[in-house]
């Protein structure tokens, strides 16, 4: 039992990092017409317990997209400079996109393992009651 | 005095094992104490979920993981009871 009570602990762990990088991207999306705005980046580390791997993952440190801002021109913006340009948001949707998708694919293969320990572990305790 | 706190000792030693929490070398007593520890957090995590505290997916976790426990609970006990009926039932 000990075994499959871990795997739920740790496809527990896989859907909390899912989320937390689903929320990253949606803090992109929405910021992608902020000037300024460097887009955010999901990056993951193995949760460690006295200096040693348990196999669960957690969210490390949020990095920042360091590609260069482009230039947009709009001589109305309160921000643009002499020439009447400003610094736009480097968040590309395409890539939004795709890393959404990714972080789906990856929730639902935790949700998956999920599911099928409760069901291993059901189907053991099936046989205790014939 | 001296006597006196030796025997002090002496009757504390001898009190010592009725004060412990619980008897780790029992099997049954180990996992009836697993079984009291996932229920227990199964509920305080319910609770924080509620107020707020926790994440849905801790509540997931822990009510998966009480689920499981009570029933490996429930299907021993039936077990055993069963096993007791069919003593009883048992011609003498």
């Amino acid at each position: 039992m000990n075994d499959l009570n871990k795997t739920l602990a740790l496809a527990t762990s896989g859907l909390r990092a899912q989320s937390a990088r689903l929320r990253l991207v949606s803090e992109n999306l929405a910021n992608s017409d902020t000037p300024g705005y460097q887009r955010k980046i999901a990056s993951f580390a193995q949760e460690m317990m006295n200096t040693q791997a348990v196999g669960e993952v957690r969210q490390g440190p949020v990095r920042l997209d360091q590609t260069t801002l482009p230039k947009v021109y709009d001589p109305s913006h309160p921000m643009a400079d002499e020439k009447g340009y400003y610094d736009g948001s480097n968040v590309n949707l395409m890539v939004e996109i795709a890393d959404a998708r990714e972080a789906q694919r990856s929730y639902e293969a935790n949700l998956k393992l999920f599911e099928q320990s409760r069901k291993m572990s059901a189907s053991l305790l099936d046989i205790l009651r014939r | 005095m001296d006597i006196a706190s030796n025997l002090a000792a002496r009757a504390y030693a001898s009190a010592k094992p009725a004060t412990k929490a619980e008897d780790t070398s029992n099997p049954v007593a180990k996992a009836a104490g697993e079984f009291a520890r996932l229920v227990e957090n199964g509920e305080k995590t319910a609770t924080s979920a509620l107020v707020g505290g926790a994440d849905p997916h801790a509540l997931v976790q822990a009510l998966a993981q009480t689920e499981l426990a009570v029933e490996t609970a429930v299907t021993v006990r039936n077990k055993v009871v069963e096993a007791y009926q069919e003593i009883l039932r048992m011609p003498v």
